[in-house]
């Protein structure tokens, strides 16, 4: 397959504070995942030594766990905006986020479907999100209480492990999928220079959240690929 | 001990007064758990609720310093409701004796007394005696001056209103401690009692013991299992020590240390009349003193020369620690060797006694490490090492561990130790660095014609040649030989006072029957009958468990029930028999002359409830403590009138009006006297690591002392600091009305090793019992404050 | 295989400590000296270097009299033991005789175990090897498992010099606890046998004098429900979601491979990329 036939025109799709903080996320969380594994199965248990025995494993762990939260913090202080209407896109739901699903599926395994006019997230993207923050905070918050346990009550130290578990268990799930689709199925590949330079290709846009690329059109931050210009350029 | 460690698990009450051994004597609650579980009693008498008084089925709090009031109540309560063993009483006590005329007993005094020298003619004490010698009795015990009847009279006083309102024990406490060992006199029935120097650090100790002796008497509780008067022993071998003359007036196994000041000591013959009674086993005393100078001084004691005797030094002084210390805080003594001896954290009125140290001009500290004695110059003892003068020599000495030989524990158990490991360093055995010191002068004093040189140079000094001694000469030299033939000698009955045979310590003398019997290494755990373990070490005296065991059968030689037996008349077999060695002469019938007298070392084989011969009264009588928050209210003298002052700066006295509080020093678990062997010990030092003061919560309350406050504690001899230990198990005494506060404290701590802290020592007094010139450690008076 | 028990008779026990000796002396612990705790007890409660404390409590009890009360601490050895559940290692082993054990070349130190003893009986300790470098090991009474291995008894019950401390059969302790419960019921009103069920049972059994809360253990303490919630749930229900959502993609993967291969024939590339 060929993108000759599309005009190559790129927009941005997400600002570079987010670039940062979305691939800090991620390393984290990678990180975060294997210096735990050797804890979390046996399986695993050769992973020590690389990591420099438990001592270092748990070092690392601490290590990207700080680093894990910074994210948020570097979308607050250098893009608020976008964190804003991130938040607001999670939390409006529409009919067309549910119409969305079935015909995720057929896109995801592979059979013949159609875009469901989508804003700037789409209600995939916006479950991704939710289930994402879910598992941070939750992971984040009893991190806290194994960490430093003689501040919590123990209680809740004993639940923060529950916790830690389900959070980190059910993150991994969804980042699974989540980077499955970004990076391995073929429809969505652009998704992942969008989040590696902030850039996406219009068209490729336009196609997969038309509602939110037709509300920047309007305002004129984007290029109408209606426009038959475009389409004398390709 | 009269009896032994593992005998406690037959008493069917146990009454542990002046002692803690929960914490202090830890391995006699095996047995009296054992005791507990047969329905054996507990009762302790504490001021304090101790651990002890946690696994008592009765406890009574009393005041420091006021046993003999209680224990007078006791007395009087057993006369009052007839519990005592009557027939024990007339016939195994002097109760049946007539007392001379002429002895009374007024206001606290005993007839006698001489203000001026502060002590008695205890010939106005004396009994009547028949022309040939022998005790007027009446064995009806009713005749007016019997000793039974004076002492009826004595304790008629001690009523319990009365005792309760000295010692401040509620009455229903007291009256049920009277009720629960007094059942104990009853035939069948034991009731034990176990003290230690919660007893004796009195200046009243040798009274308390022998009020504990009199009750026991009366009861018919010694001599047979579970009875007894148990002293426990605060070192595993204190026991050994003072057998083998570590007290200043003794030689070895209780004879007396000849005086200048006793004309009749001038003569061997002389000594010898005076210290030997006409009737009782100590009629052989004799025997024991030329066979301890035939030990001693070998071929240089002769008959010729009074076998050494003038070898022997004769002082002139009393020689107690407190009067050592005063000589040498006067500038009297030259020099000091300290044998694991630690007096700037032991000794009463401590700050004075490191003062001590620094007027002498040299000290040899033999020690497993640096005490605080022998640091007494340096800065942490806050001296200043400029201004002392004294040269300190400290010798490291090797751990029991790290040497052979024996220990004698309260059940006067001989036992001998191996050696476990070699020494580490340059510590050796005490008994090695005696012997190189011993061998070294000899060789200097070689030759000398002085004679201040020559009784060391008569010393018989033959355990082996070298350096190192052999232990075995030692303890064969203690045991003693027939010198004729050469051979060890069965027992002291074979001693002589011919110069034929010679024994270090007569007591023990038995021990080393034969060539490779050392009985103290026996260690066959096969119970050999009423849990005496006869084939386990040795016992003196003549592997005697029970002392007096005579008197656990009546004056027919049968048991007095079947349940406390230990020997018996068999008159098939002619002899006495049982499952302990008779403490009596194994053929002689109970019809024999002397046949009923059970306690056979006394005069006329019997046990004294009338004492003439202690120095403060034939009677224990209730004396208040030198320091005491209240006025004696048996009698205008306030304290015993027998003691021995220390005044001025030596001493100085406190008074209820500035220190209205009672205080007392005892130990913990952990620590093992003044702390040496234990405070460098981490892991006993992480249990016991902090110095402590017990208060209760009415006085901390009062002072606004919380609980691990640092306070301060004063006397009039000085003061610490320490943490506040606020407890329950303290409760203040109403003592004649009043409310009186007692405190207690550790006297384990001092500024070296792991666990550290102020001395309580530093506030206790210089004065010490009439008798045995012991410290009051026990009883004085303080104030505290918070730091 | 026959369990077995160390019975802990507090009513015998005077309180002289040499239980808490002999430990650190078999087990070889340094000392671990604490600030005053205002009363004779010498620690908080057990640690990584002291595995069993004795504890003196002053208690008044329902008749107004003072009881002094003084209880070996340490490790229960639970049948069900929270430790071992939570143990991400399986450093924590269940051993022949009923005691529980770690495994210190197992244990990575990450402190599960501590934070889930329903009795507060296990705690971290931080090492240094001889590079230098710092790690941590979980601690905690192992019952002398390496003398029960030869024959012996523990050494707090060697020690000990009452009968406070036994050691010996399951049932035959069982039945001494029950038996001398009824013979201290009259000195004792609230005297009973703690053997928590809640834990399966344990190890270490006690005869209280009093409530089991005024010696500070838990009346009825369990397996937290966080943990079980955790080991039987959560972590298989995760590892199972794990599971199935990366078959999920696989097959994804695969079916898209497959489709778009046939779509390409079809219509002739008109996806989207």
């Amino acid at each position: 397959m060929s993108n000759q036939n599309k005009p190559d025109v790129k927009i941005r799709r997400f600002p570079k504070a987010f670039v940062w903080a979305h691939a800090i996320n991620g390393i984290a969380f990678f990180a975060l995942y294997f210096t735990a594994l050797p804890m979390y199965t046996e399986f695993f248990d050769w992973l020590y030594p690389v990591f420099g025995g438990p001592e270092g494993a748990r070092l690392l762990h601490r290590i990207f766990a700080v680093i894990f939260i910074t994210p948020t913090l570097i979308l607050a202080i250098f893009s608020p905006k976008f964190l804003v209407m991130w938040i607001k896109e999670l939390i409006t739901w529409k009919k067309r986020d549910i119409a969305f699903f079935g015909n995720f599926v057929k896109e995801l395994f592979g059979f013949k479907f159609c875009h469901v006019k989508q804003t700037f997230f789409n209600a995939g993207e916006k479950i991704n999100s939710i289930l994402q923050m879910f598992c941070a905070i939750l992971v984040i918050a009893s991190g806290f209480t194994m960490w430093l346990p003689q501040f919590f009550p123990r209680a809740l130290v004993q639940w923060g492990y529950v916790l830690h578990n389900i959070g980190f268990g059910l993150g991994i799930a969804v980042i699974v999928g989540h980077v499955y689709l970004s990076v391995i199925h073929k429809h969505s590949r652009p998704g992942w220079s969008g989040v590696v330079t902030g850039k996406v290709p219009a068209w490729w846009a336009k196609g997969h959240y038309a509602d939110w690329y037709d509300e920047e059109v309007k305002q004129g931050n984007f290029p109408d690929l209606d426009d038959p210009k475009f389409k004398k350029e390709a | 001990m009269t009896n032994h460690w593992n005998d406690l698990q037959h008493t069917d009450c146990a009454l542990i007064i002046g002692a803690n051994p929960a914490e202090n004597h830890v391995i006699s609650f095996r047995w009296l758990t054992k005791a507990r579980e047969n329905g054996g009693k507990i009762i302790s008498v504490d001021p304090r609720f101790t651990r002890t008084s946690s696994q008592a089925d009765v406890y009574a709090s009393l005041r420091s310093g006021t046993d003999i009031p209680f224990v007078g109540g006791m007395i009087k309560y057993a006369l009052d409701n007839n519990l005592i063993h009557k027939e024990y009483v007339a016939n195994y006590t002097n109760a049946s004796f007539i007392v001379k005329e002429g002895y009374e007993f007024k206001d606290g005094l005993f007839s006698g007394y001489d203000e001026a020298k502060r002590s008695y003619d205890k010939t106005k004490w004396a009994l009547e005696s028949n022309p040939d010698g022998t005790p007027v009795k009446d064995m009806t015990l009713e005749h007016p001056r019997s000793v039974f009847q004076l002492m009826k009279k004595h304790y008629s006083r001690y009523d319990v209103d009365t005792v309760t309102a000295v010692t401040g024990t509620p009455k229903e406490d007291y009256l049920n401690v009277c009720k629960t060992f007094c059942a104990t006199g009853k035939a069948g029935k034991s009731g034990t009692i176990m003290y230690a120097m919660g007893a004796t650090q009195h200046t009243v100790g040798s009274q308390n013991v022998r009020i504990y002796a009199i009750l026991q008497l009366l009861l018919g509780n010694i001599g047979i299992p579970g009875g007894g008067i148990n002293a426990m022993r605060g070192e595993s071998n204190v026991q050994g020590s003072t057998d083998f003359g570590l007290l200043y007036d003794n030689l070895t196994g209780y004879l007396a240390s000849p005086k200048a000041t006793v004309p009749e000591h001038a003569t061997l013959a002389g000594y010898l009349a005076k210290e030997t009674p006409v009737s009782g086993y100590w009629s052989n005393k004799p025997k024991f003193v030329v066979s301890l100078l035939k030990a001693w001084y070998g071929s240089n004691a002769t008959k010729d020369n009074e076998f050494g005797y003038h070898f022997l030094p004769k002082g002139n002084k009393n020689y107690s620690h407190i009067n050592l210390f005063k000589t040498m805080y006067d500038g009297g003594l030259d020099g000091a060797f300290f044998f694991g001896t630690n007096p700037v954290v032991g000794g009463p009125n401590a700050g004075k006694e490191k003062e001590a140290l620094g007027k002498l001009k040299w000290l040899v500290a033999i020690d497993l490490w640096e005490t605080e004695s022998s640091a007494f110059w340096q800065k942490a003892a806050g001296s200043n090492p400029a201004d002392i003068k004294t040269e300190v020599f400290l010798l490291p000495a090797s751990a029991s561990f790290e040497k052979e030989g024996s220990i004698s524990n309260s059940s006067r158990w001989m036992q001998y130790r191996w050696k476990a490991i070699d020494s580490r360093g340059e510590a050796r055995p005490d008994l090695d660095i005696i012997h190189e010191l011993a061998t070294k002068l000899k060789k200097l004093y070689a030759g000398s014609s002085k004679s201040a040189d020559k009784p060391f140079l008569a010393l018989d000094w033959n355990y082996g040649t070298g350096d190192v001694p052999d232990i075995d000469l030692v303890a064969k030299e203690i045991n003693g030989y027939d010198l004729t033939t050469g051979k060890l000698l069965p027992g002291f009955g074979a001693l002589k006072d011919d110069g034929t045979t010679s024994s270090g310590n007569w007591i023990y003398s038995g021990f080393y029957p034969e060539e490779g019997k050392n009985k103290s290494k026996n260690r066959d755990n096969k119970d050999t009958g009423g849990h005496h373990y006869l084939n386990w070490s040795f016992a003196w005296p003549m592997n005697r468990r029970i002392i007096y065991n005579r008197a656990s059968a009546d004056a027919n030689g049968n048991p007095w029930s079947k349940e406390k037996a230990v020997i018996w008349w068999d008159s098939l077999q002619n002899k006495w028999v049982g499952n302990d060695v008779p403490d009596f002469k194994a053929d002689t019938a109970p019809a024999a002359p002397g046949g009923t007298g059970a306690f056979m070392m006394n005069k006329d084989g019997v046990a004294l409830l009338f004492a003439p011969t202690l120095n403060d009264g034939p009677f224990p009588e209730h004396y208040e403590p030198y320091e005491s928050p209240m006025p004696n209210a048996f009698s205008s003298q306030e304290i015993n009138p027998a003691i021995t002052l220390f005044e001025g700066d030596f001493n100085k006295r406190g008074f209820k009006s500035d220190y209205p509080i009672v205080a007392t020093t005892y130990r913990v678990s952990e620590h093992w006297q003044s702390g040496t062997m234990t405070r460098n010990q981490e892991w006993l030092s992480e249990l016991a690591g902090h110095m402590f003061v017990e208060i209760s919560e009415e006085l901390a309350k009062e002072k606004g002392i919380k609980n691990k406050d640092k306070i301060v504690v004063t006397s009039a001899r000085g003061e610490i600091e320490a943490y506040a230990m606020v407890t329950k198990r303290y409760k203040p005494f109403k003592v004649r009305g009043k409310q009186v506060h007692q405190i207690g404290m550790p006297w384990h701590f001092g500024f070296k090793g792991y666990a550290t802290g102020a001395t309580a020592n530093r506030l206790t007094p210089h004065i010490g019992d009439a008798n045995t010139m012991i410290p009051e450690y026990k009883a004085f008076l303080c104030d505290v404050r918070r730091a | 295989m026959t369990k077995y028990m160390k019975y802990v008779d507090v009513t015998k026990c005077d309180g002289c400590r040499a239980c808490m000796v002999a430990c650190k002396n078999w087990n070889d612990l340094p000392a671990d000296p604490q600030d005053f705790q205002g009363s004779v007890q010498s620690h908080p409660k057990v640690s990584a270097d002291t595995w069993n404390v004795m504890q003196y409590i002053e208690h008044e009890n329902g008749k107004g009299d003072l009881e002094y009360l003084f209880r070996h601490s340490a490790c229960f050895h639970c049948t069900d033991a929270a430790c071992e559940k939570v143990c991400p290692e399986n450093a924590i082993s269940y051993t022949k005789y009923g005691t529980v054990v770690i495994d210190h070349d197992k244990c990575v130190g990450c402190g599960y175990c501590v934070q889930n003893c329903p009795f507060e009986v296990i705690s971290l300790k931080e090492y240094v090897d001889k590079n230098g470098d710092k790690y941590r090991k979980s601690q905690k009474c192992t019952m002398c498992t390496d003398r029960l291995e030869e024959g012996l008894q523990p050494a707090c019950v060697t020690t000990c010099h009452t009968g406070s401390l036994e050691f010996g059969e399951e049932t035959a302790m069982l039945k001494k606890a029950e038996q001398r419960v009824q013979e201290i019921k009259g000195r004792f009103p609230n005297a009973q046998v703690y053997n928590p069920q809640g834990v399966g049972g344990t190890h270490t059994i006690y005869v209280l004098a009093e409530k089991p809360s005024v010696y500070g253990l838990p009346e009825n303490p369990k397996v937290p429900t966080s943990a079980v919630v955790w080991k039987d749930y959560a972590q298989p229900i995760g590892k199972m979601m794990l599971g199935a959502t990366t078959m999920a993609l696989v097959g994804a993967f695969v079916t898209n491979n497959i489709i778009s291969r046939k779509n390409k024939d079809q219509d002739g590339g008109q996806g989207h990329e």
